[in-house]
């Protein structure tokens, strides 16, 4: 038997991981039942309400971003799914048996980050679309629609997938560093919920030039505004800023990885 | 074949490893012996490539861990059964170890029935006993049929016909030309299932050798009784012996062999009643090797014998 181990064989052995617990995969019905089932709800009783708003609101209406709303929700899911890939192997101890069989910790950390951002691509495009199709069905008729035709659309849809995944990759890079579920969930959750409100108590101006940098306010709302608002900044400028983040968090948490014991 | 050269590891302040130097051969059962806390797990663990050590180095078949091509196929190793994801299901765990090294899942089955836990296969590990998850352990062990394997405390948790079926398992691995290193606290267990033993105690190197040979070098005792007591426990002690009175009329003697004691109490004129050598027990053994460095020792209770 000459065979080594090679990446190939790690990422077949995190995925045969990561579907074989309970607990992802209920994180992933959550996440679509978050993702879409928002959605359905939300546009649903746009539609219903439609006839009684404002000619402004109206105006100002976004279809798009509503029926996405959904997404907002799931973040937190797709944290807990990020998240608990790692750090169950250190609840449990089987990180012990992981590094046992390999000992290559980067290429242990790179299969890990390519089943889980593959397997959260295919979900958030899967989730984005679908409440994106279905809140537009559920418009239509009676509230104006939007099409993917659109590239502005379409690049929104696209962004609002892209966006989980990338939210499932910072929340891993978080439980490599931290090793504990809770604590590491609970710092993910504080990013994207506690940190605005902090920035909320400093000078609008201040706020105006910070907030555009968060996860979520700044960030995550960009992507998935067709137009975002005038403190933010682009979509795909956006996109680069948290891409970048989860490079520079997966670099940090590696390097720990490397010099601590296991 | 497995080499521990001069490793050293310490955790802020405290010494966990302090200088072990030894090497576990093939073809033996190699027992590693020594209390609770005295560094066992901490050395299998820098030997496996999960802790680094802060000096010196470990080595399987002559490289790190870590450059060894195909772990699964050349160590075998079982830390801590109970260290699994409880939500996997038995097959799914060792398939997924499988799949790393590339070994076939027709494997997997295999190691699941020579273990014994074939029945259970399906369910998930949350459920199962200790013994259980030491036979799951085991089976994740052999999965890359390896010539080197290590087990930290194998036998805590099992059943008595699971610790024998255990032993002559490792007998037959042994045999079969392979490296086993087994640690345990307990002298009694390697006593019956160890060929070579490597005894610490707080993370230092205390002795190594055969179970007979560690034996013969410990020192025995004499049990002596004469006819006028406090005269022949002065002539003793006028030799430097050690002595201790165990009760009226008779004395344990260290340091001294039978011959010499009877020659001492013929030169004083004590008539003696008794005199027999007493051998040490493996037990008394491993105590006395280990006294000064018992973790967590309990002062002021006796031990009945």
């Amino acid at each position: 038997m000459n065979s080594d181990t090679t990446l190939g064989s790690v990422v077949r052995s995190e995925w045969l991981k990561f579907r074989s617990v309970r607990s992802s995969i209920w994180c992933v019905v959550v996440t679509f039942v978050l993702t879409i089932g928002l959605g359905v709800l939300v546009t649903t009783v746009v539609r219903v309400q439609w006839h009684k708003m404002s000619t402004i609101n109206k105006l100002t209406f976004d279809p798009v971003q509503t029926s996405l709303v959904g997404i907002v929700f799931a973040q937190f899911a797709v944290g807990v799914i990020g998240s608990l890939f790692i750090t169950s192997e250190y609840s449990t101890g089987a990180i012990r048996s992981t590094l046992a069989a390999v000992p290559n910790r980067i290429q242990l950390i790179a299969g890990k980050l390519i089943v889980l951002v593959s397997c959260m691509l295919v979900i958030g495009e899967v989730a984005s679309f679908g409440a994106f199709f279905i809140g537009q069905a559920i418009y239509s008729g009676v509230v104006p629609t939007a099409s993917l035709s659109d590239g502005a659309v379409l690049r929104t849809v696209i962004f609002a997938g892209l966006y989980l995944t990338l939210l499932a990759a910072l929340s891993f890079t978080l439980g490599l560093l931290i090793r504990h579920s809770l604590a590491a969930i609970s710092i993910f959750v504080s990013i994207l919920l506690i940190l605005p409100l902090i920035l909320a108590f400093l000078p609008q101006s201040w706020q105006n030039d910070t907030v555009r940098f968060l996860p979520g306010e700044g960030l995550g709302h960009a992507m998935t505004s067709v137009q975002p608002g005038p403190n933010l900044f682009s979509p795909w400028m956006s996109f680069g800023i948290l891409t970048l983040y989860v490079v520079v968090l997966v670099a940090i948490s590696t390097s720990s990885f490397l010099r601590r014991d296991a | 074949m497995i080499k521990v050269e001069h490793v050293t590891k310490r955790y802020e302040g405290m010494t966990a490893v302090d200088d072990l130097d030894f090497e576990v051969l093939p073809g033996v059962v190699t027992g590693f012996l020594g209390p609770n806390g005295s560094g066992k797990s901490t050395t299998m663990r820098i030997i496996l490539g999960l802790d680094h050590p802060t000096k010196g180095q470990a080595t399987v078949k002559g490289k790190r861990y870590q450059e060894l091509r195909d772990p699964l196929h050349e160590v075998g190793a079982l830390l801590d059964a109970k260290a699994i994801h409880p939500g996997r299901t038995a097959r799914n765990h060792l398939r997924a170890l499988a799949a790393s090294n590339r070994i076939p899942y027709k494997r997997v089955d295999e190691v699941l029935e020579f273990a014994g836990i074939s029945s259970v296969a399906h369910k998930r590990v949350g459920n199962f006993s200790l013994g259980m998850s030491q036979r799951l352990g085991i089976a994740a062990a052999l999965l890359g049929d390896p010539e080197v394997l290590l087990f930290d405390e194998p036998v805590n948790g099992l059943d008595p016909e699971g610790i024998r079926w255990i032993r002559e398992f490792f007998r037959s691995l042994a045999n079969e030309g392979r490296t086993v290193f087994v640690s345990s606290h307990l002298m009694s267990e390697m006593a019956v299932s160890a060929d070579q033993i490597i005894v610490i105690g707080r993370g230092k190197f205390i002795t190594q050798g055969s179970i007979d040979s560690l034996t013969a070098t410990a020192k025995g005792t004499v049990f002596v009784r004469g006819a006028n007591h406090q005269q022949l426990l002065s002539a003793l002690r006028a030799k430097n012996a050690t002595v201790s009175e165990l009760n009226d009329e008779a004395l344990s003697v260290s340091d001294l062999s039978a011959e010499e004691v009877g020659q001492i109490a013929f030169d004083a004129g004590v008539a003696l009643f008794e005199l027999t050598p007493q051998r040490a027990s493996l037990e008394d053994v491993f105590m006395d090797l280990t006294a000064d460095s018992v973790e967590y020792g309990s002062s002021g209770v006796r031990h009945e014998q």
